[in-house]
């Protein structure tokens, strides 16, 4: 990499490339040498008063969204959409527009340092807990943790974002022989992706992540997905709900939408049906059944065992609006049905996610427009690598336990807020002498830290995510620092390059990369001979420069596998409704919070972004009946306690009234014990609720509990946008 | 000698009111409540946040908000569609005559208000006139760093175009209209009219439901104004007839309610 492309030449280059907006790529590969200038001595592209605009790919979620960024002499003023991504095509969320708050967060890890455990402190100015180091001493360190340990007793977390950073650990780990590493990261948890996986496994006999074209439908049954808020990739689904409702020849599509608490994607449902949790499986198998019979056709095995007044029972719903679906499905011509996250956290959540893939295969939309597809697979990936369930990580939990491990390095995930505390998360890390972490906030994962080496935040830094789900074309984000790095931060994958250079012997053979971006180089150079590529160029520098530009690298096919339906409707399928855990009077339904997603609580912006369908902001809540809410004895504002067999959490009441009156909610994202000023000691983590309990993919059964809930006689008020005086008119608080 | 006595006709017509007339039309059939609106005006307008105290005291400064109701009782329980509620540009406001300082004031050009921040003394009579509910106040030095230590890393997001409001001040949505004139200035000096579509504001660019339009609504040809012809357009409040540059496409969805 001694002959670097000049400006001058990067500039030819990027003329030939049809952007519309003048998007800059920080001068190609030479710019990661930029530094920081004064005014006087600005690069020659930023005019005082003009914008500068860089592509990157947001990182707030793992769905690899294509971002703009409006940057203003070097400071990020602006994020928007890439409109040339597929994923995204130009928009964005929430959480994506309030990543600044991320970036110029008070609260970052501001240099590297030595921690003291259970300290929170990660500056040497606040206190003794914490002991800043060069980035230098950083090199040794880990170079020590990975030549001293024997292979077996070094470790890997990472989370879901992002890819570049998962395969170089990837290629170290099978350097060295040590365990390949683990990914985790809530929202697959509260996805349930490992089971939604499995049930495509088994019943295609096809590996692959499914896809469920919601804009080609005219019908959507959702077994209580969030595809609007959280779940996989929400906005491109939030596109294809736009593409449902505007319809094709100006037929509106129709949305039924069967959970226990209306949710916001509930809330845009034609029909809400208010099945109780649990009764999703034989609720599918009922519908097969009965479509089986409207159609006159002889009943397939899958739904042989499928009993339609045990499932309504079950469901406790009448037995009008199931007929009523069936008659919806008859008339339709392209109905698709989604399994959501919490349908598939159930002890049986496997044979939920089977009954509903089937119903697709019974309607005859597999690899059909408006119907079930497998997720196009990304370049560079032979497969899509999920996180890890909660099986796995309780294993994982068990070999740390177990003292095997010697030193523990954790990057893009706080597993101690986000799994649940019975699976004893923190306790093991008492028997790893060396944790060693990444985070670029101060999180409860780095509170319980001996090192902290904070990496840059997503929009300081170069990478790639393989995109999962979302497009139909095999989609390769592309990320770049679009401002010089704020503080004394260090990019992970340039620290462990230099570890094993400093290592020396065959790691330092294996990954004899400079830095970042010549190993970004390593990877990309595979994809310069590709043919169907948006672009292509004859050599790696070129290419570089092209994937900075346009934010990435995507194929102009469709990439999707259409499943196979040969073996499906011929397993038969178990009708039983879920057994719950706990002894409680209420179903419990935690979802995660629309607007703070698994790590958004320390952004203050999106704490003040008030919930979609309660307006609540800055605190979590308890969604409870206004009917039970009045047998309670409590009002809106009033603190209950939640118990279930596991733990319990203190929270106000809201009185929301879709929600089944045998049934609580509250939303994940809160209750941060660290994690900076606007997270700490914040509401409470649902999370500290959940059991071990898992379901046959290994999954959490993390809405198969039964709760209990107390009247405290506390209260506190909740901030709220809706008026005080409420919905319900000026008599109630 | 004679004086000539005759008054100017006051036409109520200026050249400047040959200029654009800028329109939104909100799809309350697709909104899907997300909230990504809110977030993009608070980051390009340098809308700051004001801390769980004052927001639970309904002092939270949103530009724009999104509105649900409730109908009915649980199980026949219904949403009202979600409804973005933002200033609505009325041409007849009520907001503006009220003002003792002249700072809410008709721009004759777009037709649309504005606010004039430094010459706004907060008599949030202007607040009180709006049937809306759109203005918001300043009660604290939200934005200031001086005040707020923890805005000291944050004001660098802040956006250059868009003036830092201090205490006291009322504000309201602009139309994005840094990003109008940003827009007029580059068709300028290009010698060109601006394009359909061309001027995005930040809640529009964002809407990954695609349920916010803006354009000329003195163009007939413009994708707004072919919008807001459909019959499920109607204004809100429209029995007050402020003539509002807002239309709203009735939403459809909601679990059969009717918005």
């Amino acid at each position: 990499m001694t002959d670097k492309i000049s400006r001058r030449d990067f500039l030819k280059l990027a003329g030939v490339g049809a952007a519309t907006t003048a998007v800059l790529t920080g001068c190609g590969p030479a710019s990661r040498y930029v530094t920081r200038e004064p005014y006087v001595k600005m690069p020659e592209y930023t005019y005082n008063g003009l914008s500068t605009y860089y592509a990157t790919t947001c990182r707030e979620c793992s769905a690899g969204c294509g971002l703009i960024v409006r940057t203003f002499q070097g400071r990020a003023i602006k994020v928007e959409g890439n409109q040339n991504n597929p994923v995204n095509l130009g928009k964005t969320c929430a959480r994506g527009q309030i990543s600044l708050h991320g970036l110029y967060n008070p609260d970052r890890v501001q240099n590297p340092g030595k921690h003291v455990r259970g300290e929170n402190v990660f500056s040497s100015d606040k206190g003794a807990g914490f002991q800043e180091l060069t980035w230098l001493d950083v090199t040794n360190i880990v170079a020590d943790a990975l030549t001293k340990n024997q292979p077996d007793e070094v470790a890997f977390l990472v989370g879901m974002a992002p890819d570049h950073l998962f395969d170089l650990v990837t290629d170290l780990t099978q350097t060295i022989g040590a365990p390949a590493p683990v990914r985790f990261g809530a929202l697959g948890m509260f996805e349930a992706r490992t089971t939604l996986m499995k049930a495509a496994q088994e019943l295609f006999g096809q590996s692959g992540l499914p896809f469920f074209d919601i804009g080609n439908a005219d019908l959507v049954i959702s077994f209580g997905a969030n595809f609007l808020e959280t779940w996989l990739s929400p906005v491109a689904q939030t596109r294809g709900y736009s593409q449902l409702r505007k319809g094709k020849n100006g037929r509106r599509g129709y949305f039924v939408q069967l959970e226990p608490r209306m949710s916001q994607t509930g809330a845009k449902a034609d029909e809400w049906v208010p099945l109780a949790a649990g009764s999703e499986a034989p609720v599918a198998l009922a519908i097969g059944r009965l479509l089986a019979e409207a159609r006159g056709i002889s009943l397939p095995p899958a739904f042989a065992n499928a009993d339609v007044n045990a499932a309504l029972s079950a469901a406790g719903v009448n037995p009008e609006s199931i007929q009523h679906l069936v008659d919806l499905i008859t008339a339709s011509e392209r109905p698709v049905f989604i399994p959501g996250g919490a349908a598939l956290a159930q002890n049986n959540g496997l044979q939920t996610a089977e009954a509903v893939l089937a119903l697709n295969a019974f309607v005859g939309n597999l690899g059909q427009s408006g119907g079930v597809f497998l997720s196009a697979i990304a370049p560079l990936a032979d497969e899509y690598h999920r996180p890890a369930s909660a099986k796995e990580m309780a294993d994982f939990v068990g070999k740390l336990k177990s003292g095997r491990v010697k030193t523990l390095f954790i990057h893009g995930v706080n597993p101690v807020f986000e799994l649940p505390k019975s699976l004893g998360f923190a306790d093991a890390l008492a028997n790893v002498p060396q944790v060693i972490s990444f985070a670029t906030f101060p999180d409860e994962t780095a509170v319980q830290a001996d090192y902290v080496f904070p990496d840059h935040h997503s929009l300081e830094s170069w990478g790639y995510q393989k995109v999962a789900t979302g497009a139909s074309s095999s989609v390769l984000s592309g990320s770049q620092p679009v401002i010089v790095p704020f503080f004394n931060t260090k990019s992970t994958v340039d620290v462990l390059l230099a570890a094993a250079q400093q290592a020396g012997g065959s790691l330092a053979a294996a990954l004899p990369f400079k830095d970042e971006v010549e190993f970004l180089q390593s990877k990309l150079v595979n994809l310069i001979n590709e043919s169907d590529g948006f672009f292509s160029a004859p050599e790696i520098n070129t290419f570089t420069a092209y994937f900075q530009q346009h934010g990435g690298w995507w194929k102009t096919t469709d990439d999707r596998v259409a499943p196979s339906s040969a073996d499906v409707l011929n397993r038969s399928l178990n009708a039983a409704a879920a057994r719950l855990d706990g002894d409680g009077e209420f179903f419990f339904v935690p979802f995660v919070s629309p607007i703070l997603g698994e790590a958004g609580a320390n952004k203050p912006w999106l704490q003040e972004v008030p919930d979609p369908t309660t307006t609540v902001m800055w605190n979590t809540w308890v969604e409870i009946n206004p009917d039970t809410a009045a047998k309670l004895g409590v009002d809106n504002g009033d603190v209950v306690k939640v118990t279930s067999a596991y733990g319990e959490v203190e929270a106000s009441v809201y009185k929301y009234p879709a929600i089944r009156p045998d049934t609580i909610a509250m939303p994940f994202g809160q209750g941060h014990t660290a994690y900076g000023q606007f997270a700490q000691g914040r509401g409470v983590n649902p999370a500290d609720l959940f059991g071990a309990s898992m379901n046959e993919a290994g999954d959490l059964a993390f809405a198969g509990l039964r709760v209990r809930v107390e009247k405290t006689g506390k209260t506190k008020p909740l901030a709220r946008m809706e008026s005080a005086l409420g919905v319900y008119g000026f008599d109630a608080k | 000698m004679s004086t000539d006595l005759s008054v100017p006709v006051f036409t109520n017509q200026s050249e400047e009111e040959l200029g654009g007339k800028w329109g939104m039309v909100i799809d309350q059939d697709l909104c899907t409540g997300c909230q990504a609106c809110v977030a993009a005006c608070s980051m390009e307008n340098n809308i700051p946040f004001v801390g769980e105290t004052d927001a639970a005291y309904g002092r939270s400064i949103q530009w724009i908000r999104i509105e649900r109701f409730w109908q009915g009782s649980f199980p026949e329980v219904k949403m009202t569609p979600y409804q973005p509620m933002m200033c609505q540009q009325c041409h007849n406001a009520p907001c503006e005559p009220v003002c003792p300082v002249f700072a809410s004031v008709h721009s004759a050009s777009e037709d649309i208000n504005l606010q004039v921040y430094n010459r706004c003394v907060g008599t949030r009579y202007c607040a009180n006139n709006c049937p809306y509910q759109v203005r918001v106040f300043n009660w604290r030095d939200y934005a200031d760093a001086r005040v707020r230590p923890e805005l000291v890393t944050l004001q660098n997001q802040l956006n250059p175009d868009v003036t830092v409001r201090r205490r006291g001040v009322m504000e309201k949505c602009t139309f994005c209209i840094q990003r109008i004139r940003h827009t007029e200035d580059v068709a300028k000096s290009e010698g060109r009219e601006i394009r359909d579509g061309e001027v995005v504001p930040a809640c529009a660019q964002a809407c990954p439901a695609d349920a916010i339009i803006f354009g000329r609504i003195d163009d007939p040809n413009s994708r707004v104004s072919q919008a807001g012809l459909a019959s499920r357009g109607y204004h809100q409040l429209e029995e007050l007839n402020l003539l509002p540059r807002v239309t709203y496409l009735k939403g459809e969805s909601n679990n059969g309610s009717n918005g």
